[in-house]
């Protein structure tokens, strides 16, 4: 447990997505801790959200207490499997460094601390419970947890976007040239004797015809990368937003309408984004 | 000890000795004796209106319940925000920043119980001693964040994200102490009204009755 928390604790300082690491490609996230986290996290809140039904005057509910605490974990990861593919195929044309694994990683890391932030709201949605009975208010002030917690946490890859996104560094742009035998023969110019040379400086900056080749062929410029990724994350945010709406809709109840008995799930009708302003109109009058 | 209370409250409110700006160990014992001390002399105050002293005791004792319980809902989301901000380093200083301002309002809101009790000696209407204690609470609450901003500005100084995560703290506990003041009324305690801890309909919402009074102000 203690293990768990240092690393959630790691994670959320941001030490698992450091740039350095970001530009070699690779994200150091022990997968298996962030997902009990996550999970123990979810439910969490889930315990917060589902106390609704339990103290409601109509209808008390304890089985939509534990199916709550259920639910929100599970909502991220339905979520997460329904949307990773789509990020990984735009992120893979736009050239991203990371591969299929290290986008999980990524993309696990930004739910981590989604899911983090949602369950440090948890008092605030307990302290809300106990004290109102309005259904409206409290679905209302969940759909407001869950949307700032989500802008914080996918906020998490988007700073990681930059890194994932700019070209290969220069140094190794050029070790990958040196790997290649056909490079090795082909260059015999004076650049490249001092590459091959003694001193450690020349060796460590590319040869100046290098450079052109890195700048000009292999790579778009770091801002434009860089713009090409935020634009592909920005795409799939939107998804990502969408579906997660869409799928806290099929998954309802969470918080449990007291006009309404105990169901696992509700019918299929109508979709998040009617609720919700059925849900604003209700608050209004 | 009534004399090192108001040597604290001096340095609490001068930010001087162990409540001076910047890292080291929250002074817990002072801060909540400050806390305590406070929110009951005015709560007292404030129930006073109708001579009645069950509802003084009440009041006395919901003023610091108000001011505690406010902040240690907020607080794990402020240790989050703050852990999300790279700011874990200066948690420790945030830490005594906000629980300095908390202290702060309640040291306010003592020193102008006798506005309050002058209020009440001055009119009848309940209406009118309602919003007088409303500008109290108002002026306390800005006294606080003198303090707060006074140990935020070197924070902010060193890492502009500090300023972030004061807002967040702001926006939050305003937005659960509204909450919390409208479940724990009555406060002041209405002469029409019985004496009572909490009202019959105390688990009701302050955020819908407003919005509900609001747009029947507007639509009708």
């Amino acid at each position: 447990m203690g293990k768990l928390f240092r690393d959630f604790d790691a994670l959320l300082r941001g030490k698992f997505t450091r740039r350095e690491d970001l530009l070699a490609g690779r994200i150091d996230v022990p997968v298996g801790t962030l997902v009990r986290a996550g999970l123990l996290l979810g439910a969490t809140y889930g315990l917060f959200m589902g106390l609704y039904a339990v103290l409601r005057p109509e209808n008390p509910s304890w089985l939509q207490l534990i199916v709550t605490t259920v639910k929100v974990p599970l909502l991220f990861l339905l979520t997460l499997v329904v949307t990773f593919p789509s990020l990984y195929v735009f992120s893979a044309l736009a050239n991203s460094r990371l591969r299929h694994l290290d986008t999980v990683k990524l993309l696990l890391a930004a739910i981590g601390v989604n899911l983090g932030l949602l369950a440090s709201f948890g008092p605030v949605t307990g302290f809300f419970t106990l004290s109102t009975d309005s259904y409206p208010f409290m679905l209302f002030l969940n759909i407001v947890f869950f949307a700032i917690s989500g802008l914080v946490g996918l906020g998490f890859p988007r700073r990681a976007v930059d890194s994932v996104f700019s070209p290969a560094p220069v140094s190794r742009v050029q070790s990958d040239l040196d790997e290649s035998p056909e490079e090795g023969r082909d260059h015999d110019s004076p650049a490249d004797e001092g590459a091959s040379g003694d001193d450690a400086d020349a060796s460590d900056a590319p040869p100046p015809e290098r450079q052109i080749i890195h700048t000009a062929t292999m790579s778009p410029r770091p801002s434009e990368a860089s713009a090409r990724g935020r634009q592909i994350f920005g795409i799939w945010l939107f998804i990502y937003a969408i579906v997660g709406a869409q799928m806290g809709w099929i998954l309802r109840p969470f918080v449990g309408s007291p006009d309404l008995p105990f169901e696992l799930f509700r019918e299929r009708e109508s979709n998040f984004f009617a609720a919700l302003l059925n849900t604003i109109e209700q608050l209004l009058y | 000890m009534p004399m090192t209370l108001f040597a604290d409250a001096d340095a609490l409110l001068r930010c001087e000795k162990s409540y001076r700006v910047g890292r080291g160990p929250v002074p817990w014992r002072g801060l909540i004796v400050l806390l305590l001390v406070g929110g009951w002399t005015y709560g007292a105050a404030m129930g006073a209106y109708g001579g009645r002293p069950l509802q003084m005791l009440y009041s006395a004792s919901k003023v610091p319940l108000l001011l505690v319980a406010s902040t240690l809902v907020v607080l794990p989301n402020f240790f989050v925000v703050n852990t999300l901000l790279g700011l874990r380093d200066d948690l420790g200083a945030a830490l005594r920043a906000v629980l300095a301002a908390q202290a702060t309002v309640a040291v306010a809101l003592a020193a102008m119980a006798p506005l309050a009790l002058f209020i009440y000696a001055s009119t009848n209407d309940y209406d009118s001693v309602t919003v007088g204690n409303g500008v109290i609470f108002a002026m306390a609450t800005l006294s606080g964040q003198v303090t707060l901003n006074r140990h935020y500005r070197p924070l902010v100084a060193r890492d502009p994200a500090h300023a972030i995560a004061k807002r967040m703290w702001l926006v939050l506990y305003v937005f659960v102490a509204i909450q919390l003041a409208w479940v724990l009324r009555p406060f002041i305690g209405a002469l029409e009204m019985p004496t009572a801890f909490l009202r019959d309909d105390a688990w009701g919402n302050a955020y819908v009755a407003i919005i509900r009074k609001v747009t029947r102000f507007f639509i009708g």
